[in-house]
């Protein structure tokens, strides 16, 4: 009786502010948009022809964005494995400090961070300075505003994710494992590649899934960094829902970046499970 | 053996190096925010005057203003809500428990930039796009999911027969909740509060989907004022929110432990 009472207000406010909405834009996304005016409703493909129909779109919008989200994630990861295993061989203090510096870009907020980085990047800037002034180029090189700055960025505040999924699965190995494998003469690197590494593939999925999530849905990033040719689908998102007031548009968008997200999710589960399988079969 | 010893080594420098990665930029800001010759690294000295400038500024002073009671609001909301959830989940059973997890955390499995625009949508269906309403739902919404993490780790260590002895006392249920439910669990009880407070300060994706024209957070007017200049006022105010949400970290990290917080 009391669980009931004390679970509905949460419950029926995730309804209505969450799957409610969520199922609006579904429905909103068949609606014709009406320039100027709020939009009307209707059961058209308009929306979606307008996308998927354009290779434009499909090739600077969408296939862009999966681009970008691919190598930021990868990039995150090949920075964010190294940091996860030397952190977890860290104990007191030294953890402490470095757990909070790699996730102090989670908690500090995206415009404060970005500040740092356009004071650092934009043409005029630091690195521009100090690059010109020890002679390594003449002339500016354009970093912000830029498809580099928006990676750069992506990777800073992707990375934490990938070291806290690794960080769960790497210090739940047991160390005896380790410890036998070298004990029959197989070398760190070897040791590494047949224990830990296939121990630690289910915390990497994990983490790979809130980070390619986080940089294919991306519209603070490229919205702050980004320029004119960098389009992310996200971005096109925004802009159509608050600047060009196409609520259809921008609707049918969202519905297609979550289909795109699954498929790529599920292509990716299916990948690391024949991963993990190889790996146990080898062994056999 | 020297390879094994490279290895390691490999290891440590990657790590410092990405450690340097993700601290530069906010080392910058601070040294920038107190440095009085604007933007001339190194320092030439030290002055507190952009910080003087940034906390006298009428549109940030303003924006602080928005931000606070926004998180403290969502902070609210979000907490009352949790605590309900949490107390339901950790003292009954009862069917269906997965799948209401599943949607109290849903807010964290959905991208944020699809999750504003469909508040957006909704509340622009039901005539209001943006507006207060819809910014302080967003979010008490997107900061529930921690709330209710932190609450379940406390709750979930509390021993039941305290509660028990309060009543055998004489304590009715609201006494009991107020001189020793709550007091047994403030620890957590803090953190989740502190924890929502800094996320709604300093979110920047759901506000500028649902904040109102003139009720800006200030994370949306930090923003559009970079958007225009660089000068060392915005990067004391960068640096003053860097500095608030470090001490959070360090607060929250004391508490309840960050990594168990945020993941």
């Amino acid at each position: 009786m009391a669980a009931p009472l004390l679970l509905a207000p949460a419950l029926v406010a995730l309804l209505i502010f969450v799957v409610m909405p969520l199922l609006w834009v579904a429905r909103t996304s068949f609606n014709q948009g009406v320039d100027g005016a709020y939009m009307v409703s209707a059961m058209t493909m308009d929306n979606y022809v307008r996308f998927l129909g354009s290779s434009w779109y499909l090739i600077n919008t969408l296939w862009f964005s999966i681009r970008i989200a691919i190598v930021a994630t990868v990039i995150s990861v090949l920075l964010g494995y190294p940091v996860a295993l030397f952190i977890a061989q860290t104990r007191g203090l030294q953890k402490s400090i470095l757990m909070t510096m790699v996730l102090a870009p989670l908690l500090i907020g995206l415009v404060t961070l970005v500040y740092g980085w356009i004071v650092i990047f934009r043409g005029g800037g630091l690195l521009n300075s100090l690059m010109i002034a020890i002679g390594v180029y003449d002339e500016p090189v354009r970093y912000m505003w830029d498809l580099k700055g928006v990676v750069i960025l992506l990777v800073y505040i992707g990375m934490p994710y990938i070291v806290l999924s690794l960080l769960d699965s790497i210090e739940r190995i047991n160390p005896s494992f380790v410890e036998a494998a070298r004990n029959v003469g197989a070398n760190r690197w070897r040791a590494f590649w047949s224990i830990t590494f296939p121990l630690t593939l289910p915390g990497l999925y994990a983490g790979l899934v809130i980070v390619f999530t986080l940089n294919f849905s991306a519209f603070a990033v490229p919205l702050m960094v980004g320029a004119n040719d960098t389009q992310m689908i996200g971005l096109v998102i925004y802009r159509e829902a608050l600047l060009n007031n196409d609520l259809p548009f921008a609707s049918s968008l969202s519905v297609i970046m979550i289909l795109a997200n699954a498929t790529i999710l599920t292509g990716m589960a299916f990948l690391f499970g024949k991963l993990i399988l190889n790996r146990l079969e080898a062994k056999r | 053996m020297m390879r094994l010893d490279l290895g390691a080594l490999a290891l440590r420098l990657v790590t410092y190096l990405a450690m340097g990665f993700l601290f530069f930029p906010i080392l910058i800001t601070i040294m920038v925010s107190v440095n009085p010759q604007e933007f001339i690294l190194p320092p030439s000295g030290f002055t507190l005057e952009w910080f003087r400038q940034a906390w006298t500024s009428d549109t940030f002073v303003r924006a602080m203003g928005v931000s606070l009671w926004l998180g403290v609001a969502a902070t609210l909301i979000a907490n009352a809500l949790a605590f309900m959830v949490v107390l339901a989940m950790v003292r009954y059973d009862f069917r269906g428990k997965a799948l209401i997890n599943l949607l109290i955390m849903s807010p964290l499995l959905i991208p944020t930039t699809i999750f504003s625009l469909a508040l957006y949508v909704f509340f622009a269906r039901l005539g209001f796009g943006s507006g207060i309403p819809a910014l302080v739902i967003g979010h008490s919404i997107h900061v529930l999911p921690f709330a209710v993490r932190i609450l379940t780790a406390s709750m979930q260590n509390f021993d039941l027969s305290l509660e028990e002895a309060a009543r055998n006392v004489g304590a009715g249920p609201v006494r009991t909740m107020f001189s020793i439910t709550l007091p047994v669990i403030r620890t957590g009880l803090i953190s989740s509060l502190v924890l929502c407070f800094v996320l709604s300060w300093n979110d920047f994706p759901i506000s500028v989907f649902l904040a109102p024209a003139g009720w800006t957070p200030l994370p949306v007017e930090l923003f559009s004022y970079i958007k225009f200049q660089y000068d060392a006022v915005g990067a004391a105010l960068a640096s003053s929110l860097i500095l608030i949400s470090i001490v959070v970290m360090v607060v929250i990290d004391r508490l309840a432990g960050l990594r168990r917080v945020l993941r």
